[in-house]
């Protein structure tokens, strides 16, 4: 197939705003495995319960959606605060399988109730600004995807000056590199396990609310798509490497674009699998990722 | 020990006249039966993946081997007109040999790893089979697959819940004698502590692979059993559910036991029915889900482990019962 440039080019804006997503996941993902030591196979339902907050903000009150990320990652901190104290603290420590048997029963919970409350239906918003679009040479990008990769960053920087500036984020570094010095020091390590699956919950909601303002659709169990290949990303890019996560982000964003364009539709999904296995065969413990426990 | 033994027997030999009885009982109602034909055809299908976490491993992508064990056992039927009840072993030999392959790619990796890759491969497989294989698989749609027994016999529905029970009986004896002969020491041992095995002898990697290869087989025989009843397939058969049911089943019956796939399958699938017939559509998975929560946390070892666990608080209420009755 012959791709000219500005298809190429396309396909990276397309594949950068894409990512955008799964990057906010990733970070997620990485943050809580980086201070617990768990994963959270139920993050994306986490980004999914986000997309409906978004949505019914937005039909109660017309808000501009980007405004409601101040609703949905508040409420999603509050769900990740009360998931970490209720369903993962009783587990720590414990065999490593129990967390994902734990997702699981979290999954189920997570889609069903969200079934409930607003149906299985697939629902879709339109953004304001849906028709505007910013020429750049050639081609035509929509607005809406400038606003959205311009807000994962400005998300991703305030994280990083939180962990990197200040005390309570040197604490949460702390836990993460070493947690029994951690506590020795007198950090409160239970009170960082919270926090950080609240912040990671809460990347999940601005996930959600970007996957909803972006236009595409979303149902209950959309979810488990996402997270698998956030998950994905995690273990390319090295479990508990916030760097990693955000070039795997990218690249598997990119990755999946061209797959679209080049092999077909169908192989969009399966093509961040590939990716993984590819990476596992030929370094079992990822990209740059530490030697595994 | 003896003592125990005779009762787990005992039990084992009650759950199995329950089994034989209930049909008769019934009448041979034919919504007993389709609940037992299925119950039935995922204890198999449980205790496959129960198998796999003998040797320490774990898979979030059955699916992948229930679903090819389906398709190869209906294809083959199809086009050779042979009876389902032999090309479901074929389906199940399929399966281990994808099985053999995973395995192989799988076999160094650990824990989440080891969780997403064999999830991955679920999802391969099926746009695999959905869009590259379609002209055969049907894609979408799917295919029909030949009845176990064809339909115009009287109470067909009598004779394939008998043959299925008759294969899983056979099947969890099988695994009985595997995990107590030196393979299953050898799995122990794998699951304890791999270094040391291998100091020991053992070569973790030959005993992983096998492990993996038995249980995709019984789990592709589940799968060709499931579709021949059921009379047609699609790829949604490889969807998350079917990866997540047999794990739900194993862990609130308890693993690493034979017994406890078999009791979580009889306890939810009975429960998952009840609760159907309530009209809970929603409510059923939000129940089973809190139940798994629930079983992770505070009873690690599934329901088999509850008389235990039972035994061992009593004397605790006891104490509180009479401190109660003191004031």
């Amino acid at each position: 197939m012959d791709i000219g440039l500005d298809i190429f080019l396309q396909v990276l804006v397309w594949g950068l705003y894409a990512g955008c997503i799964y990057i906010l996941l990733a970070t997620g993902l990485n943050l809580i495995f980086g201070v617990m030591k768990v994963v959270n196979f139920a993050h994306g339902q986490l980004l999914m319960i986000g997309a409906y907050v978004t949505f019914s903000f937005f039909v109660l009150t017309g808000f501009n959606p980007y405004v409601l990320l101040a609703a949905s990652i508040p409420i999603l901190i509050l769900i990740g605060v009360s998931i970490e104290r209720l369903c993962f603290r009783p587990i720590l420590g414990t065999g490593k399988l129990n967390e994902i048997f734990i997702s699981i029963g979290l999954i189920y919970i997570l889609e069903n109730v969200a079934a409930m409350i607003w149906t299985d239906e697939w629902k879709v918003i339109q953004s304001p600004f849906e028709s505007i679009t910013v020429a750049v040479g050639d081609m035509k990008i929509p607005v809406d995807y400038l606003i959205i990769i311009v807000t994962t960053v400005i998300i991703l920087v305030a994280l990083y000056i939180f962990l990197k500036k200040s005390r309570l984020g040197l604490a949460v570094r702390a836990t993460s590199q070493n947690r029994k010095a951690a506590m020795l020091v007198g950090i409160n390590v239970e009170r960082m396990d919270m926090l950080s699956f609240g912040i990671g919950a809460g990347l999940a909601g601005a996930a959600g609310t970007l996957w909803v303002v972006s236009g595409q659709v979303f149902n209950p169990y959309m979810g488990s798509v996402p997270a698998v290949k956030a998950f994905a990303i995690v273990i390319i890019g090295g479990l508990g490497s916030i760097p990693g996560a955000i070039i795997g982000g990218l690249l598997l964003g990119i990755a999946e674009n061209f797959t679209v364009l080049t092999i077909g539709g169908a192989w969009k999904d399966a093509v961040a699998f590939l990716i993984l296995i590819i990476v596992l065969i030929i370094k079992p413990t990822g990209l740059f990722g530490e030697e595994a426990e | 020990m003896i003592e125990n033994q005779r009762l787990v027997l005992y039990l084992t030999l009650a759950v199995l006249a329950c089994a034989v009885l209930i049909p008769l009982v019934t009448g041979l109602n034919v919504y007993y039966l389709t609940v037992l034909i299925i119950m039935v055809i995922f204890i198999i299908y449980a205790s496959a993946w129960n198998f796999l976490t003998y040797s320490g491993q774990g898979s979030l992508g059955h699916a992948a081997f229930f679903g090819i064990g389906g398709y190869i056992s209906t294809l083959i039927a199809v086009k050779s007109g042979l009876t389902p009840y032999l090309t479901i072993f074929i389906g199940g030999a399929a399966a281990a040999a994808v099985g053999l392959f995973i395995g192989i790619i799988c076999v160094r990796m650990k824990e989440w790893f080891l969780a997403m890759v064999t999830f991955g491969f679920a999802v391969i497989i099926q746009v695999l089979v959905a869009s590259q294989f379609s002209t055969v698989t049907g894609g979408w749609d799917g295919i029909a697959a030949p009845p176990l027994i064809s339909n115009t016999v009287p109470n067909y529905l009598v004779y394939e819940y008998y043959s299925i029970l008759l294969i899983a009986v056979i099947v969890i004896l099988l695994f009985r004698v595997i995990l107590n002969s030196k393979i299953g020491l050898a799995f122990s041992a794998i699951r304890e502590n791999e270094l040391e095995a291998r100091a020991a002898g053992i070569d973790p990697v030959r005993f992983k692979l096998l492990a993996f290869m038995v249980s995709a087989y019984f789990a592709g025989l589940a799968g060709a059993l499931e579709i021949h009843y059921l009379g047609y397939i699609t790829p949604e058969i490889f969807g998350v559910d079917i990866s997540f049911w047999p794990i739900i089943y194993s862990i609130s019956g308890g693993l690493g036991t034979l017994a406890g796939p078999i009791i979580g399958t009889i306890v939810i699938t009975l429960l998952w029915d009840g609760l159907q017939s309530l009209g809970l559509t929603y409510g059923r998975f939000i129940i089973i889900g809190i139940i798994l929560v629930l079983v992770v946390i505070f009873l690690p070892r599934g329901l088999v482990s509850l008389p235990e666990e039972i035994r061992k608080r009593v004397p605790k209420w006891k104490v509180r019962f009479n401190k109660l009755l003191s004031k």
